[in-house]
Order: structure tokens, then C-alpha cells, then sequence
């Protein structure tokens, strides 16, 4: 029950960091003219390759064996009840570390690497996605139990 | 000089181009490239333009200003013209499909919605259902299974996973299809098992919206979804 939302790339109070959910947008859709050329995207295609994940791999497949020798079945089902809402909260960071782990990670080394100096002052509030209120949400559910 | 081009609308499109900067450092100034029924906005191409991150925030900054006016058609990043003339040339080539579109999004915005489930929570269901990749499991971890063993139970849960994730993506798009007028699916990157945009009439946002959060309640805690939004129509132009 987690929903980051997040407002437009730059308008007020998003902040810049959206633009990395919408790279894929601006660079792969949009209209195209067929005459035009299109500016050097150098950088920009190897980044593709990076994101593209190979599926059928051995090594994908003994990640995932591996995982799962990891996984500590009881965790899931028979948590004790205070536990979802610790869950929760782990669950929560450890998307958002994941999921900058492949895609958003790369997105921002690369744009990193394409930054200059004078732009860093824009980093700081790009981190500043509009949560929805899900503290409140799980109290809700608490409150339910 | 060459023609960087950000949108394509209609000849009475207001354009509030006063105070916008493209791209280009110094921020390039914008101009309107106007045929009968249709407008480019465009601005000259600064050598040596490359996809920095600046550039891409002017580009979508000049989209989210002209969508706001009116129906707007968004290039996609780093279009560039030989000059003027040719811009206007290709407005008139194909004056009809560009005025048919811009009907077509009129009070239209795009939301794009990615989700993410906690793998761990996704490979403990897997193995609740699956006896063959539990004693798989139970073979590998305690030593007794070798490689190939590992391998192929690494096969069983990929092939698992891959098929819960278009599940889930294929309920999700459905259950969310009435609360826009159309979607388009896109390349989903690593752990997301949902890459969607949505186009939604402007009055329908707030409607819309809370139905995304309605689904991730309904997915609970091991869920995350990322809703950007409102978008330039990028994907349905």
C-alpha cells in the first residue's frame, strides 16, 4: 500500500528527481518528424543496455536460486502482530533501495556523470517525492485490527 | 540554423512562451513556427546539444507550461530541423494527423505508473505453491543438490516469477482501464513488474488517482507504486 506520487518533473515542489520516472518518456515517446535528426544521445544508449535485464541467464537463474535458499519462509505468513507494521516500514526502504538499485540507479549515474557543477544546487530538493500519507494509512489498519 | 522543436498545437493554442527557457546553456529563447492551423515551438538547435540533465528539464519544462494552455502534441527529446522552412514544410505534410491527434488529447494528461513488489514476499508465494521448488530448495540450501540442481530450481522460480508479474501487470492495467480513456505499456526496468501510462481526461485526475491508491491498498505493504503525473501526452501522440 505504498503510492509515491509525485507531480509533474518541474514544476513547484516536485523538484527534479521525478525526471528520472519520466526519462523514458521524453527520450522514447513523444512525436517524431521523419525528416528531423536527433541530437547525440551518446551515453544515453548505454544506459538502455544497462537496464535491460537478461532474464534467461544462468546467472539470473542461480540469483534467484539463491534467493531463495535466503529466504527465511516463516517470516512471511506467521509474523507475529506487531510485526506487519515493522514489515511495512522495511518493506517500504527496501523497495525504493531496490528499485534504485537497477533502473533509477542507473538513470541517476549516468545523469550525474552528465551534470555540471552549477547544477547541483537543484539536487537538493529533488528527493522530495509527495507521499501519500501511508503512516496514517497503516495507522488505519492498525486501528482495523 | 538548425530548428530544435518541443510541441506541436493547434494555431489557437494561447503559447504563454513569455519567461520560458529551452534548451541550451545559455537557455536558448523560443519562437512560434505558425502555418494555418498548427504551431511549432521551436527555438534554434545550440551546437553540440547533448541529453544533459538541464536540457531534458527544459524540454519538459516548456510541455508541462504549453499543456496547461491547451492540447498540446510533445516531441520527443533532441528533434532538430535543418532550419525553419523545413519545420513549417513538415506542419503542412501532415497538417491532418497532427490536428486529428491534438482532437483527440484535447483535456487529456498522461500519468505513468510503475510497481515494484518486494521480491522476497514474491518468491515465499511461489514456493507456498510450488512442492517441486520447495524440496528443490530444501536440496540446494542444505548441500545436498549440486549445480545443475541449483540451476534449475533458479529456472523453476524465474519462469515463476516472470509469469506472476504479467498476471499481476495484465490485473492491474484492467482494473484500472475504466478510470482512464486509454493506456500504453512500456519496458519495465529491473524488480518493476508494471510500466504504464494512462491517458486521463483532466476532470477525471482526482478520480483517477484515488483509484491507483485504491490498488495499492489493495496490494498491501510489499507494493510499491510510483505515480508521475500530469504528464504531456508523450505516449499517445
Amino acid at each position: 500500500m505504498t503510492l509515491v506520487q509525485q507531480s509533474n518533473a518541474t514544476s513547484s515542489g516536485g523538484g527534479s528527481g521525478n525526471l528520472y520516472d519520466v526519462l523514458e518518456l521524453i527520450l522514447d515517446r513523444g512525436l517524431v518528424i521523419d525528416a528531423f535528426v536527433r541530437v547525440s544521445l551518446v551515453g544515453i544508449e548505454l544506459l538502455k543496455i544497462d537496464v535491460r535485464v537478461v532474464v534467461a541467464s544462468v546467472d539470473t537463474y542461480l540469483r534467484f536460486a539463491e534467493a531463495c535458499n535466503r529466504l527465511d519462509l516463516e517470516s512471511g505468513k506467521q509474523a507475529p502482530t506487531q510485526l506487519p507494521d515493522l514489515m511495512g516500514e522495511m518493506t517500504e526502504n527496501g523497495a525504493k533501495g531496490k528499485s534504485k538499485g537497477a533502473l533509477s540507479g542507473a538513470v541517476e549515474a549516468f545523469s550525474e556523470s552528465l551534470q555540471g557543477k552549477s547544477d547541483e544546487k537543484e539536487e537538493e530538493p529533488r528527493k522530495r517525492p509527495a507521499r501519500k500519507s501511508t503512516s496514517s494509512r497503516r495507522q488505519a489498519q492498525r486501528d482495523e485490527e | 540554423m538548425p530548428t530544435y522543436v518541443y510541441a506541436v498545437t493547434g494555431a489557437d493554442h494561447p503559447l504563454p512562451l513569455e519567461g520560458l527557457d529551452g534548451v541550451g546553456d545559455p537557455p536558448s529563447a523560443l519562437r512560434a513556427l505558425r502555418t494555418d492551423k498548427l504551431v511549432a515551438v521551436a527555438g534554434d538547435a545550440p551546437a553540440g546539444l547533448r541529453a544533459k540533465r538541464r536540457d531534458l528539464m527544459a524540454h519538459q519544462g516548456v510541455l508541462e507550461a504549453l499543456m496547461r494552455e491547451g492540447a498540446t502534441l510533445p516531441m520527443r527529446f533532441g528533434l532538430v530541423g535543418a532550419d525553419d522552412e523545413e519545420v513549417i514544410s513538415a506542419l503542412e505534410r501532415e497538417a491532418d494527423t497532427y490536428r486529428e491527434r491534438l482532437k483527440e488529447l484535447d483535456g487529456h494528461v498522461e500519468y505513468n505508473l510503475k510497481a515494484v513488489r518486494d521480491e522476497a514476499d514474491l518468491l515465499r508465494e511461489i514456493m507456498t505453491d510450488s512442492r517441486e521448488i520447495r524440496e528443490l530448495n530444501e536440496r540446494t540450501r542444505t548441500g545436498d543438490g549440486g549445480h545443475d540442481e541449483r540451476v534449475t530450481l533458479g529456472e523453476l522460480v524465474a519462469r515463476e516469477v516472470a509469469e506472476r508479474h504479467r498476471r499481476e501487470a495484465e490485473e492491474l492495467t484492467e482494473r484500472l482501464a475504466p478510470a482512464a480513456t486509454r493506456s500504453s505499456s512500456g519496458e519495465v526496468g529491473a524488480e518493476q513488474f508494471l510500466n504504464l501510462s494512462f491517458l486521463v481526461p483532466r476532470d477525471g485526475t482526482e478520480a483517477f488517482v484515488a483509484a491507483v491508491q485504491r490498488e495499492a491498498d489493495r496490494c498491501g505493504d510489499f507494493y510499491t507504486f510510483t505515480l508521475t503525473g500530469p504528464l504531456p501526452p508523450y505516449s499517445f501522440v
